[in-house]
């Protein structure tokens, strides 16, 4: 495939990859970092105490890193997860803590690359893709999801998904689906599509991404545990009516963004965000400290 | 003194009978309040509950026109219901817009403000001449919405639960319930009833005691399975078994709304019509009514217009300043930090230059050094 060329040399060394995933909780966020590093990379939220369920707590930002082995390539994968977003009475702070990491990390670079004498060891912090859970409410997006992804996505490649898509039966999942990408069009928000050129790239490709784009926003169901159905194990979830398969990709879409995310569009995902996200912020910070300047 | 007995029945034990009739002539007027975000399922369960469309769904195409005012609207829907020849004026007050924006402070006050001007309304009216035709919309019961986390009550929830629980009948109950499983929906109803024990939220709960052993057992039943989980579904589906009920029909099974096993709905349908619905309007016309009949009597007089307590605006205002000097200054906190390690990094940087200037200086020296006593 094209965008695989050039992996050979890499694989031994293995890739590096960040992800950060933002949403109001109780949509399976943390429920879903575990479930794609099939691990207990983020603990979870103790329980607060009921005398002070009350006091708003502003949102944190934590980076949790993990080594992944895909198929015997290995990955680092560091992801950050955002509790406390959407959570307070008044959520108009959140935007700008969140900007202001992904800035920050921007600035960790420029700094870098403008040293004399550069660091090798330098870690590069930039993230590459920001999962953005939109809740299930089975109308449209509400104004803070469009609010954050409006923000944010001048400086990252946004994906939405949908946590705790196991609220939708099939026909409802499809129209919210509609709905949401009617509201990211209708409000011009810039998400990652997955591009392709239908005349410069080969069939293969385009199909793959056409696929990919047509299930956004990504269904997801997270769970850390594992059932036996039918004799064999399985992660999912157990209703009285019946049983929710995460890696069945008629009940979730989890197991094609994770394949997206690891394997097929790692490597587009970080050259997005360094050859065009990255270039505009220094573009305009470079441009502001020069106007800036007496004359 | 001795109550005189009465023989075979003098027709002192029709009155009941007689004020049957009166009532089933008179009909009942009910007005029940839903809040919550939007989402939830707020309008499919009223559907459900009377089993016609109360309210018609969303209309989805006309979101575009909405004009970017971020209020909460009080939206009131009247219907009559009638059964076996008995009317039910029931009135359905939805909040729309309720904890729908970025910022949602102060949100719950044109709900807390309706609730209080029914009242105010109808101890108006009670004070006319003339008092034959009331209109009576003072709020019987309030079903709030709690959204199925599996965590706990947000900071909203609980702001909202506290001013609706000394003004009105309020019964929580947990929507979309079939996002949940049952160890999941178990636990996070102990930690719902843990926060509002802890919080000091009020809500209803109705008398457990009555004359047989079977209704305080059911009483008992009902009540304990607060905070209801609810699965709302005007649609028809059929179970494994082969009959048509109503349900929700996903990929990996069938939820049903009326088996007790997967939500709570035929309990909470119980409480509000079959058993409790009578409690609900007596003990608001008895109790929450009394209640602010008293507050407003002992400071005022008779006809004179009502003064909105400040004291809750002055305290939100208060926290809502010192949360944003917090905020502030934490920023500002870790913009100092990124400043100073800046500036450590240069200095760092500068260091390094420093003595790399001073060891070339040397070297200089050195080689002038080692040149000079050939000179001489």
């Amino acid at each position: 495939m094209a965008h695989r060329i050039g992996r050979r040399k890499n694989v031994k060394k293995g890739f590096q990859f960040t992800l950060m995933a933002v949403g109001a909780s109780g949509l399976g966020r943390t429920t879903f970092i575990n479930t794609l590093c099939d691990a207990d990379v983020v603990p979870k939220r103790e329980c607060d105490e009921p005398e002070s369920a009350h006091v708003e707590e502003g949102i944190k930002i934590k980076p949790y890193t993990v080594e992944l082995d895909e198929d015997g390539v290995k990955i680092s994968l560091t992801v950050v997860d955002t509790p406390g977003f959407g959570d307070m009475i008044d959520n108009e702070y959140c935007f700008q803590e969140i900007l202001g990491y992904l800035e920050r990390q921007y600035d960790d670079i420029l700094s870098e690359e403008s040293r004399i004498k550069r660091n090798p060891r330098f870690r590069d912090n930039r993230v590459h893709a920001l999962l953005y859970f939109i809740t299930p409410t089975g109308h449209s997006l509400r104004e803070i999801d469009i609010e954050l992804m409006k923000r944010l996505s001048p400086r990252i490649n946004v994906i939405p998904v949908i946590g705790k898509a196991d609220t939708f039966t099939p026909v409802e999942l499809a129209d919210f689906k509609k709905r949401v990408m009617e509201d990211i069009e209708h409000h011009n928000i810039p998400i990652y599509n997955f591009p392709y050129d239908p005349e410069e790239d080969d069939e293969e490709t385009v199909e793959e991404n056409s696929e990919l784009r047509s299930l956004l926003p990504f269904a997801l169901i997270g769970c850390e545990e594992e059932i036996t159905v039918n004799g064999r194990k399985v992660r999912g979830r157990q209703y009285p009516w019946g049983i929710v398969e995460v890696d069945n990709t008629q009940h979730c879409d989890f197991a094609k963004l994770r394949f997206a995310l690891l394997s097929s569009h790692l490597q587009d995902l970080k050259e997005i965000t360094h050859d065009y996200l990255y270039e505009n912020y220094r573009t305009e910070k470079l441009s502001r400290s020069a106007e800036s300047l007496p004359e | 003194m001795a109550t005189p007995q009465v023989g075979a029945g003098i027709g002192i034990a029709n009155l009941p009978n007689q004020r049957h009739k009166i009532v089933a002539k008179r009909g009942a007027n009910f007005t029940l309040m839903v809040c919550g975000e939007s989402g939830l399922g707020k309008t499919t369960f009223i559907n459900t509950l009377f089993t016609t469309t109360i309210k018609p769904p969303k209309n989805h195409k006309r979101r575009f026109n909405k004009s970017s005012e971020k209020t909460v609207e009080i939206e009131i829907i009247r219907a009559e219901l009638e059964e076996k020849q008995f009317n039910v004026k029931l009135s359905v007050i939805d909040t729309p817009g309720f904890g729908d924006y970025t910022n949602n402070r102060d949100s719950w006050m044109p709900i807390i403000d309706f609730i209080d001007d029914q009242h105010e309304s109808y101890m108006r009216q009670e004070q006319q001449p003339k008092r034959q035709d009331l209109i009576d919309m003072r709020v019987h019961c309030c079903l709030y919405f709690i959204r199925p986390t599996g965590h706990t009550l947000k900071p909203l929830d609980i702001e909202i639960m506290k001013r609706l629980g000394t003004r009105v009948n309020l019964i929580p109950v947990i929507a979309k319930a079939d996002t949940m499983t049952p160890t999941d929906l178990h636990k996070f109803k102990r930690r719902i009833l843990e926060v509002i024990a802890a919080q000091d939220i009020r809500c209803y709960s109705s008398p457990l005691e009555s004359d047989d052993e079977a209704t305080t057992q059911r009483n008992m039943s009902i009540m304990s399975a607060m905070p209801f989980s609810i699965i709302g579904s005007t649609e028809d589906v059929i179970t494994p078994d082969g009959h048509t009920t109503k349900g929700r029909q996903y990929s990996w099974g069938v939820a049903e709304v009326e088996n007790e096993d997967h939500c709570d709905f035929k309990k909470l349908r119980q409480l509000l019509i079959r058993t409790h619905m009578l409690d609900l309007i007596h003990s608001t016309e008895e109790f929450h009514y009394e209640n602010y009949r008293n507050t407003q009597m002992e400071t005022r007089k008779i006809g004179e217009a009502r003064v909105k307590t400040w004291k809750e605006e002055e305290e939100a205002l208060r926290k809502r300043f010192t949360e944003q000097v917090r905020l502030e200054e934490n920023r500002f906190r870790s913009w100092e930090q990124q400043l100073i390690a800046e500036r450590d990094r240069l200095n760092k940087d500068l260091e390094a230059e420093h003595s790399h200037i001073k060891a070339l200086e040397a070297e200089l020296e050195a080689l002038q050094a080692g040149l000079s006593p050939r000179r001489r």
